[in-house]
């Protein structure tokens, strides 16, 4: 479904240049379920940004069902990034001005002119909601970021991801700042995201056990993936 | 959507925004009020100016001489004249310099004035006459009249003479003086002459006294008074030192340009305009005797001309042109005598309000430093924004637009907070001297008993479009960098 060629990315820094990715390639199947460990610095998260189309490669392609995606024009990118892809960060990057219901309901705001957005108010709010209460979240809807404790945030996050129906969930370390048990948590909420709804994830961490049980590992080294053709076997 | 919701949410929730709005809405007040007062005194100046000088004046070429028609005639042509129907009404009045020579304690002194003669009659029509007199039943009926009080005070210095007693008639002979009556020592070298008898003395004069009617003179007061300063127990007030019934003996050219020609006049009353320089240089005395002592009976050399409708000015002053030669006879308008000094006015007022704007200029400056600190703080949130598709031309509009919204708040804040002040600005005023212990607008310099303030929708309007123009001009910069900002290194930021 995704599949990323010959991808390369450098980061230039007061004269220091850093090749972070050296021709990488990559396919995700639909529906499938994908880590991306490696060491720190490897590029997972660049890889990531790039899939998503949060950034542009320096050289190489990033194709969504056959069509290059990473030389579109701007405005088709945003929409991309808007309907097709979701992401899930780290550290939650929630607005704090907002509720947690606000928050979930951003990229349909954006997406929705003034004039859609009261068409189809009633039907977003009802779908926010569903969510939120979905992930344990149905008391907090009103709650700020600044009130809601680590986990929740990133429940809130994955919600927030999830409100327009994207393809394709992008999560960059996603219980890198949660204890044990929340990381936990989140791990079994994409797993039955995965595996009730079809959705694919592609997830990064450094952590090998929430890596275990996804469908496929892929480990990034030297700014590519490794033995290519052990992984290729595995998944035969 | 998301754009109006943040900059409702951005509006409350940001500290740094009341700073602005606060910036903004003093910047509009103080244009607001400071523009109101200087229209208002403006307004009252030019009123002032236009008061005193009636719409359109005609006047003689030889100012000495006058026209070369009587002033009847002259006014009976203009009445047929196309003209005519423009015109309220027509004084006529003989304008000329003098000297006029005062007397009180003792002390006696000459200053040149401005000498105009007029008829009450006529000129109660016009303007900024009859309204500027100081007794209450001349403003309503303008004369020359002494009241009783006035005219005591007059014969008391001047007894009412005998007909055949020398009266104040100029280029007469002074009469033969009736104390050959005595009998006085004969003179040296005159023991011879006999002296006259008593019998030959020449008969009681028992023929009724003639009340010798003073000729009225109205002074402008502060020809007559000084202003003194308000003291603790006293507000400041006019000091008269030359009272009414006080003589004032007036010199000036008769009409030939040759001889001079004067006469002595009685202080009927005062004018106050609230003009200084017409107060303090015009004295007015009856048309008909001005023009006997010059000898141009029936002559003047202006008439004053008040409009239907004053802002038909040049129309009517071409139709008046036409009437007669430029040779003899010169028009113009109120506009054209006082133009100099109504252009000051208005330089003035365009360089204060330009430098007033300054001080929009300079909230505009706190605006774009506070929204490139905003932009700074948010950069995180922005490359959230973006990574959940927000669009470039999305987030200059965040930005563009909550300039625009804090510029609309605060010079909807700043308006009425200016007109506020300016609807109370006497209250303040007197509010701030209490205070302070200082009259901050000096009573004593200015005749107005309040500070006029004149606001204008129109200019108000532009003020606020200004604000507001600044407001978004000076968020330009903080926005486009915003819309500037990579997804990814904004997200990195800290």
């Amino acid at each position: 479904m995704l599949t990323v060629r010959g991808l390369h990315k450098t980061y230039r820094r007061h004269s220091v240049e850093v090749k972070v990715l050296q021709g990488l390639d990559l396919e995700v199947r639909d529906s499938e379920f994908l880590a991306i460990v490696g060491a720190s610095g490897s590029g997972k998260s660049t890889l990531l940004h790039l899939m998503g189309t949060l950034d542009q490669p320096d050289s190489g392609e990033v194709l969504l069902e056959g069509q290059r995606i990473d030389n579109l024009p701007g405005k088709i990118r945003d929409q991309l990034r808007n309907q097709t892809f979701g992401y899930i960060f780290q550290f939650y990057h929630l607005l704090p001005e907002l509720t947690a219901l606000e928050n979930v309901l951003m990229p349909a705001m954006i997406a929705n002119s003034v004039s859609r957005w009261f068409g189809n108010r009633k039907e977003l709010r009802r779908r926010a909601t569903e969510l939120l209460e979905r992930f344990g979240l149905g008391k907090r809807l009103k709650h700020r970021p600044r009130e809601l404790s680590g986990g929740e945030l990133q429940r809130t996050a994955i919600a927030r991801a999830l409100i327009c129906q994207p393809r394709i969930l992008l999560a960059d370390e996603p219980t890198g700042n949660l204890d044990a048990e929340n990381g936990q948590d989140i791990v079994r909420i994409l797993r039955e995201l995965n595996g009730r709804d079809g959705v694919t994830i592609v997830m990064v961490t450094h952590n090998m056990e929430l890596a275990a049980g996804c469908d496929r590992i892929v480990k990034l080294v030297g700014g590519r993936v490794e033995n290519p053709r052990v992984e290729a076997a595995l998944t035969a | 959507m998301y754009i109006y919701m943040l900059w409702m949410r951005y509006l409350k929730a940001r500290r740094q925004a009341y700073i602005c709005i606060v910036c903004v809405m003093l910047g509009v007040a103080t244009l607001i009020v400071v523009n109101s007062v200087m229209s208002g005194f403006s307004t009252k100046l030019r009123n002032g100016l236009h008061d005193l000088q009636s719409d359109i004046v005609i006047e003689s070429t030889d100012q000495i001489y006058g026209f070369p028609y009587t002033a009847e005639a002259m006014m009976e042509h203009i009445r047929r004249s196309p003209a005519a129907e423009h015109i309220r009404a027509m004084a006529p009045s003989v304008e000329l310099f003098a000297l006029a020579q005062f007397r009180a304690n003792g002390h006696s002194w000459s200053q040149q004035v401005r000498l105009v003669g007029i008829d009450p009659k006529y000129q109660r029509q016009l303007e900024g006459f009859s309204e500027y007199l100081m007794q209450d039943e001349r403003k309503t009926n303008p004369s020359f009249e002494l009241d009783p009080a006035a005219l005591h005070h007059y014969e008391w210095f001047h007894p009412p003479l005998r007909p055949n007693q020398v009266g104040l008639i100029p280029n007469q002979p002074p009469a033969p003086v009736v104390a050959d009556q005595i009998p006085l020592p004969p003179l040296k070298g005159q023991e011879d002459k006999p002296l006259k008898k008593l019998e030959e003395l020449p008969p009681i004069d028992n023929t009724p006294l003639v009340i010798q009617k003073p000729h009225g003179i109205i002074l402008g007061c502060a020809l007559a008074s000084t202003r003194v300063p308000a003291t603790p127990t006293t507000p400041a007030h006019d000091s008269f030192f030359v009272d009414r019934g006080d003589t004032v003996a007036v010199y000036t050219l008769g009409s030939e340009g040759f001889e001079p020609v004067w006469d002595e006049f009685v202080v009927c009353d005062y004018i106050q305009t609230g003009m200084a320089d017409f107060d303090s240089s015009t004295v007015f005395v009856p048309l008909d005797r001005l023009q006997r002592i010059r000898t141009m009976e029936g002559r003047v050399n202006t008439i004053q001309v008040r409009l239907n409708d004053p802002t038909q000015l040049n129309q009517v002053k071409k139709l008046l042109q036409n009437l007669f030669p430029p040779d003899y006879v010169h028009v113009s308008t109120w506009e054209d005598k006082r133009g100099v000094l109504l252009a000051a006015i208005s330089i003035e007022r365009g360089i204060l309000n330009l430098l007033l704007f300054l001080i929009i200029g300079v909230a505009g400056f706190g605006i774009l430093a506070i929204f490139s600190m905003i932009v700074t703080e948010k950069t995180r949130d922005i490359g959230i924004l973006k990574s959940l598709g927000a669009s470039s031309r999305g987030i200059w509009s965040i930005f563009l637009g909550y300039g625009l919204l804090l510029g609309l708040v605060g010079a909807g804040l700043g308006t009425a907070l200016g007109l506020l002040i300016t609807r109370n600005i006497n209250e303040i005023e007197q509010w701030v001297g209490r205070r302070t212990g200082k009259e901050l607008f000096s009573r004593d310099v200015y005749y107005f008993k309040e500070i006029p303030t004149n606001v204008n929708v129109q200019h108000v309007l532009l003020i606020i479009a200004g604000a507001v123009l600044i407001a978004v001009v000076f968020s330009i910069l903080p926005a486009r960098k915003a819309a500037r900002l990579k997804p990814v290194q904004a997200l990195r930021f800290e």
